[in-house]
């Protein structure tokens, strides 16, 4: 006989593991049901090769809300969070530029290329996350819908227009162009040399479908300043023991106020009785019922395949269909035999142990995602590595390392179709090691395993609908109020009792929590 | 000698600020560094005895309201009744016929798609239902950005309230496709690819965005809704008649008169001194110019606070389009349409990926080697443009850059990109290769040397989501007045932007009437 619960959430993703502690938390009877032998989703630490534990899709922290971390006391469950405070770009020319968190060497760095660039930088830094201060209200709250003709919302959205426009001209001035411009034009408002904006503007692809010189991708760069970690802005991190103890903390948080978690429990569709979700059916058919559905997979696979179209009107289906995913980047992850060593700065120093951006021009940069457009992965990709065992010596044997390598670009679509990347997986990891080897030549020989995580393996082992990491495209038309569809923004669906909780909700993708959060807060809210 | 108003650059913006103030009793002059009056619309003799009405040969979206404010009927202005058809047209099959009406374009549309049809007749329904509201927000001054006051709240909320008007569906379409690249808004209506590659051009024309690009679309929706009828005699015809109303006013346009400084006295403009060294005093100067060269290069050094200054440095200037102007010695006769005249085509490669194609190549400072093509045939509607029998076929090709990645243009590279633009339009047009008297290209570092416009951009500055409405063309001088007390903005870097609209230049003249007033 199976049991009744308050709620059952579908996907045990870090999303859907925070809204279950939210709940449970308050006091509900929470299940959550996972396809995978592991709870995570892409926030995930997984050993394909023994003893090195790979991040294997997500593989930084930065994003996740302190208030969350607060809220599911997640620090005594396991969370503890490395900072990584280098970045480290290498030239072909045999120059290098390493910026950390001592402003006197990155002033230093950045003044070989630019004097100019090298003063501007910290103002840039300050600006940036004075934006990021101000633009936090609206991750912090579900956005209001100015197409509601309730009085209330409007009321909402000139308040919070208010806010963000109340800092004078010149800052409604900056939050505009960071909107709308891309991350080129952005930057080369503020500096000069090409070999500081090329891995600057970087951030703001990261996950898009879009080119470091096309409109929209500055915004992204903010995201990425508007990281905190113990209430700081702009540092990034790595999560001790990998990106899945983050998950793995959420769900022992959401376990120790009662909440149920059920792995290899793959739901085959939402049971739905006289348009309203009443329960789940899993593969095997089992059946269970719930007073209320919450779904933490992407819009896609919940409308399109759980739910289905025939429980939709045809308005909503359309929304939904067009809401884009499209998938753009891979992962490769490998485990190493010893440390990769720079042609621009041999040896094993501080620059190893930040981040390592492969982007040393625009043009470069730019035409990796001309590749993409016409449906190939890019021959010269941008390339974005960590070595995690260097600060957390748990990742690997000792003496060995692991590396996290994000690309882009890595189309779903190729050519030929999705299903092409079984010919070009391998094809691409080699494309990514040449990349690697061009800067650093002995990788090839440390390399002890490879494993190459394509859109279509994301899509295939992950969930993830056209491999897409941040649960359909963080592009302004499908951000706020328009996340999924225009006036479903609320974790609410046009199915009663059917609730959304993943990242392609607001404010969307990035292990941040907020999805989650909100959507129980807003549940809670309603009773 | 002295005047109450000074206009710098006598395009049509410029005139019609001019007139306008003209009107209001204000004794006015305008100084054009060119030979002619027009400036982009100015009628250009290519080739002895072949002309083209304007390089910027569109001249739909100029305002019937402002035509009968300034009285141009009077001085011979008329709008066309019929808006051609354009000609869709790639290297294969006899393209598309495509009115603007949707129930005329249905036979066309129908026999490459039936569900194409249908979707032009839905696409063109939703642009008419919020082309009122669009217009309503290119015609009137931008609105204001601060939002600390209670007034320019009221403002906001006025515009809020007019788009709520829409209704629910439209609003949240508009909102929708605002941000979105004009490939996926026009993809997810129509399944023809060259189709959607046709619409797609006037999105991305003249501006720094393949259809690809986030913010293209709207480029689209305004260039649509801003279309009305066609100025008979093209945009030629538009400045003979405000220069025959001008003169009526008394209004004097020195042509050849290159301004080389827009002097200041205590503060605020005190008049301007020629390129010859003539010193012309008065207490307003309106620029028609880009703002970049009104503000950075004209302006005396000093005047603008620095952020001002630098705000105006970074506007986005790269100009993409290239003019080629063909004399031809018999009609222009497109495959499968021969014996039909065609006076307005569309020539791309058949894909909306093309399109994209075409664009890469700017990104690398390179020209298209296949370019899309935005045709005109003038002598259709005006033979005199050309000896008898003969034509013009005036071409603005994208993309081509403003500098060329091996350096400066020169004649071989500017001979290069001619014939690319022939293969593109011989590949629709076989019979034309064989009928060219005649060939002139300019690119945009010809538009920059010939037509003074920073970066050769066509449109004063690109029209891109920042680059609009109280940004355009800074924060500080989005409401036509400048920083600098008696300077003012009248030309296509203002709101609503480039293109013959004559808004920029009446919205202008009203701001300094208000001021003075």
């Amino acid at each position: 006989m199976a049991k009744s619960y308050d709620a059952i959430i579908i996907g045990g993703g870090h999303n859907a593991l925070t809204c279950a502690a939210y709940l449970a938390k308050a006091g509900q009877r929470v299940l959550v049901l996972e396809r995978r032998h592991v709870v995570g989703g892409a926030t995930i630490t997984e050993e394909i090769y023994p003893g090195f534990k790979y991040s294997a899709c997500s593989y930084v922290v930065s994003l996740l809300r302190p208030w969350i971390v607060r809220d599911l006391e997640l620090p005594k469950h396991g969370y503890e969070v490395i900072p990584l405070e280098q970045t480290f770009t290498p030239f072909p020319d045999g120059r290098y530029l390493l910026r950390d968190a001592d402003a006197d060497s990155t002033r230093r760095s950045i003044a070989q290329f630019s004097k100019r660039d090298a003063e501007v930088y910290p103002l840039f830094g300050n600006a940036m996350s004075e934006l990021g201060r101000q633009v936090k209200p609206i991750i912090d709250q579900p956005p209001p819908d100015p197409t509601s003709l309730d009085p209330r919302e409007i009321f909402k959205l000139a308040g919070l227009g208010r806010h963000i426009g109340g800092h004078g001209e010149t800052w409604t001035s900056a939050h505009i162009k960071m909107l709308t411009m891309s991350a080129v034009d952005f930057l080369s408002e503020w500096f000069e040399s090409e070999q500081l904006i090329a891995p600057m503007a970087v951030s703001g692809i990261i996950g898009t479908f879009l080119g470091v010189r096309s409109p929209g991708t500055a915004y992204v760069l903010l995201h990425h300043y508007m990281g905190e970690i113990d209430g700081s802005f702009r540092s990034w991190g790595l999560s001790k023991g990998g990106t899945g103890q983050i998950a793995n903390a959420i769900a022992r948080s959401a376990q120790s106020f009662g909440a149920e978690i059920r792995t290899e429990a793959s739901v085959e569709r939402v049971l739905i009785e006289r348009d309203c979700a009443v329960g789940v059916v899993l593969e095997n058919g089992e059946e269970i019922r719930s007073t209320r559905v919450i779904s933490g997979v992407d819009p896609h696979r919940t409308f399109l395949g759980l739910v289905g179209t025939e429980h939709l009107d045809s308005e909503f289906a359309t929304q939904v269909t067009r809401f884009k995913m499209r998938g753009s980047s891979g992962k490769v992850n490998l485990a190493l035999d010893g440390l990769p060593d720079f042609k621009c700065l041999p040896g094993h120093g501080r620059h190893l142990y930040g981040d390592i951006t492969l982007a040393p021009d625009i043009d470069t940069l730019e035409r990796a995602y001309d590749d993409a457009k016409y449906g190939e992965f890019s021959k010269t990709p941008f390339c974005d590595m960590v070595i995690p065992s260097l600060s957390d010596p748990s990742v690997a044997p000792p003496g060995k390392h692991v590396m996290s390598i994000f690309v882009q670009y890595a189309p779903y679509k190729l050519k030929e179709g999705p299903q092409d990347w079984e010919n070009q997986r391998e094809a691409f990891g080699d494309a990514v090691i040449d990349r690697i080897a061009e800067f650093a030549p002995n990788i090839r020989d440390l390399i002890l395993h490879r494993h190459v995580l394509t859109p279509w393996d994301l899509e295939k082992t992950y969930g993830l609908t056209e491999g897409n990491i941040f649960h359909g495209e963080l592009s302004l038309e499908q951000l706020a109020f328009m996340r999924p569809v225009p006036g479903w923004a609320r974790y609410r669906t046009p199915v009663r009792d059917l609730w959304m909780c993943g990242s392609g909700t607001h404010p969307g993708g990035g292990v941040m929590g907020s999805p989650g959060a909100m959507c129980a807060k807003t549940m809670l809210g309603v009773k | 000698m002295s005047f109450d108003a000074i206009v710098v650059g006598a395009g049509h913006n410029g005139l019609v600020t001019a007139l306008k103030l003209s009107k209001s009793g204000s004794k006015v002059a305008v100084f054009e560094a060119r030979e002619v009056a027009g400036g982009l619309c100015a009628k250009r003799e290519f080739h002895p005895g072949y002309h083209v009405p304007g390089v910027w040969h569109h001249s739909a979206g100029f305002r019937k309201k402002i035509a009968d404010e300034l009285g141009l009927a009077e001085h011979g202005l008329s709008f066309r009744a019929n808006e051609p058809s354009i000609l869709c047209a790639t290297d294969e099959g006899k393209g598309i016929l495509l009115a603007r009406d949707a129930t005329a374009a249905r036979s066309e549309l129908a026999a490459l798609s039936e569900h194409d049809a249908k979707a032009y007749v839905e696409w063109r329904g939703f642009l008419g239902r919020i082309t009122g509201f669009v217009r309503s927000v290119l015609d009137s001054a931008p609105p204001p950005m601060d939002v600390s006051s209670l007034s320019s709240l009221w403002q906001l909320g006025k515009r809020g309230l007019t788009l709520r008007r829409l209704g629910k569906a439209d609003m949240t379409e508009f909102m929708r496709i605002a941000t979105m690249c004009v490939a996926d808004w026009l993809q997810e209506s129509f399944e023809s690819e060259a189709l959607c590659e046709a619409l797609a051009l006037p999105g991305v024309q003249s501006t720094f965005m393949g259809p690809w690009s986030p913010g293209s679309a709207i480029n689209l929706l305004f260039s649509e809704c801003a279309h009305d009828r066609q100025v008979a005699g093209g945009p030629s015809a538009l400045i003979d008649s405000l220069l025959a109303a001008c003169k009526e006013r008394g209004v004097e346009i020195r042509t050849n008169e290159a301004v080389a400084r827009i002097r200041t006295a205590n503060g605020r403009i005190s008049g301007i001194t020629t390129v010859s060294g003539e010193a012309v005093d008065a207490p307003v100067v309106a620029t028609s110019c880009d703002p970049k060269r009104a503000m950075l290069d004209l302006l005396e050094p000093g005047q603008l606070p620095l952020n001002v200054e630098e705000s105006l440095r970074v506007v986005r200037t790269r100009g993409t389009t290239a003019a080629v102007h063909l004399a031809l010695d018999g009609p222009l006769e497109f495959r499968g349409r021969e014996g039909v005249e065609i006076e307005s085509a569309r020539i791309g490669s058949g894909t909306v990926d093309q399109l994209e194609r075409a664009f890469d190549a700017v990104k690398y400072r390179r020209f298209s080697e296949r370019p899309a093509l935005d045709v005109r045939v003038p002598t259709i509607e005006d033979s005199s443009l050309a000896p008898k029998g003969h034509h013009v076929v005036s071409i603005l090709a994208s993309f081509a850059p403003h500098r060329l990645d091996a350096g400066e243009w020169h004649d071989e590279q500017r001979d290069a990109l001619g014939k690319a633009v022939v293969e593109r339009l011989a590949a629709a047009a076989p019979s034309v290769r064989d009928r060219i008297v005649a060939r002139s290209v300019l690119t945009p570092a010809d538009f920059e040397s010939e037509y003074h416009l920073s970066g050769g951009h066509l449109q004063h500055g690109e029209h891109a989501l920042d680059q609009l409405l109280f940004m355009r063309p800074a924060p500080s001088c989005a409401h036509y007045k400048t920083p600098v007390d008696g300077l003012y903005l009248c030309g296509s870097g203002s709101h609503p932007g480039g293109g013959i609209t004559g808004v920029p230049g009446a919205l202008a003249a009203a701001a300094i009437q208000k001021i003075k007033g």
